[in-house]
């Protein structure tokens, strides 16, 4: 399964795949922005990791684009981001993100959310 | 009194006689003469030049009053929510760095451990291998509490919007003091919406599990509530 990773934050986009990783996903493409990640987004996208606050487009936006193409309507959504009030969960469930994990976050809770949502835990 | 000339000054002199004297003394009328001449408001009004710094005054205390308001309801009071953030981005990297340094040490610990099991005669592999996976956890510890770089990056941000927000608002108190323009509001993150900020304003290392568990219950009742 591929993995886009969307986060301005060179460093967390670092510790994202690196996680990935360990937790066994090494097929990665990272984004800086929601525009960069729109650009990169295809059918060959299996799993959006996304940030909320990024320049040019936020995370929630860019949700909100995929899930009005086609290829992008089901792909699951899992928003990291360092936002926690609860108007800002509800305005990403909104959005349509499938689940959401706060900054800062350990290893365990991502590979929780991760393995909850791919589609071999769905099927 | 004998004047100049010799002779005596009479106190009740002609106006006449005082003008021949002395032609460049101008009299001042007495009010009882001048009554009949001259409206009375003349003589109580204060000359334009005193009205008109009067007014200016008064123009300008209006504007230290709402200089004083508008400085009241600006960003300043955020300054003191700056202050507690760089104390927050303080505090994250002071911890994040000991964290660091505790995962150092327990990493170092755990390569003697296996230069240990090297040097014996006959290596304990099992034990080697699970020394490797705990050396390895160690190591994924110290990536993640490099997340902090991300939060105080955010929250540095914030303040940075905040003392650019003062800089702005003390250049117009300072054109609007010399008449050059209004106290608008100028203010650029209170008018820009929260979700396209590029950074989150609340942004923080504390609580975490806390406000994850926060979000697991708001997403477990949505799912609920869809069902």
């Amino acid at each position: 399964m591929k993995f886009l990773v969307v986060d301005d934050s060179v460093t967390m986009r670092r510790i994202l795949v690196n996680s990935l990783q360990r937790i066994g996903y090494t097929d990665v493409v990272e984004a800086g922005d929601g525009q960069e990640a729109l650009a990169k987004f295809d059918g060959s996208i299996g799993f959006v990791i996304t940030d909320w606050n990024m320049p040019n487009m936020s995370g929630t936006e860019f949700t909100k684009a995929i899930r009005s193409r086609p290829d992008g309507a089901t792909v699951p959504v899992l928003m990291v981001t360092a936002r926690s009030v609860k108007e800002d969960i509800m305005v990403a469930l909104q959005a349509g993100v499938n689940n959401y994990i706060v900054k800062p976050f350990t290893p365990q809770v991502l590979k929780e959310k991760v393995d909850a949502l791919s589609p071999a835990a769905a099927a | 009194m004998p004047n100049s000339d010799g002779g005596e000054e009479s106190p009740h002199e002609s106006e006449a006689a005082t003008k021949a004297r002395s032609p460049e003394i101008r009299v001042v009328p007495d009010s009882a003469s001048t009554n009949s001449r001259m409206p009375a408001a003349s003589v109580v009004e204060p000359p334009a030049s005193i009205e008109q710094s009067n007014s200016r005054v008064l123009e300008l205390l209006a504007r230290v009053r709402d200089t004083r308001a508008a400085l009241r309801n600006s960003p300043f009071a955020k300054l003191q929510a700056t202050q507690e953030k760089f104390r927050h981005v303080t505090s994250a990297t002071e911890d994040a760095a000991s964290n660091i340094m505790d995962s150092c040490d327990r990493a170092n610990a755990l390569v003697d451990a296996l230069d240990t099991i090297d040097a014996a005669e006959q290596p304990d592999r099992a034990a080697a291998l699970e020394i490797r996976s705990r050396l390895r956890d160690e190591l994924f510890q110290m990536m993640s509490a490099l997340q902090f770089q991300d939060i105080t990056s955010q929250q540095l941000n914030h303040s940075s919007a905040i003392l650019s927000e003062v800089e702005a608002r003390l250049f117009e108190v300072a054109q609007y003091l010399d008449g050059k323009g209004p106290l608008g509001h100028t203010s650029t993150e209170a008018t820009t919406a929260p979700e396209l900020l590029t950074y989150d304003p609340d942004a923080t290392m504390k609580h975490a599990e806390v406000r994850q568990a926060l979000v697991d219950d708001i997403f477990s009742d949505s799912r609920a509530s869809a069902a």
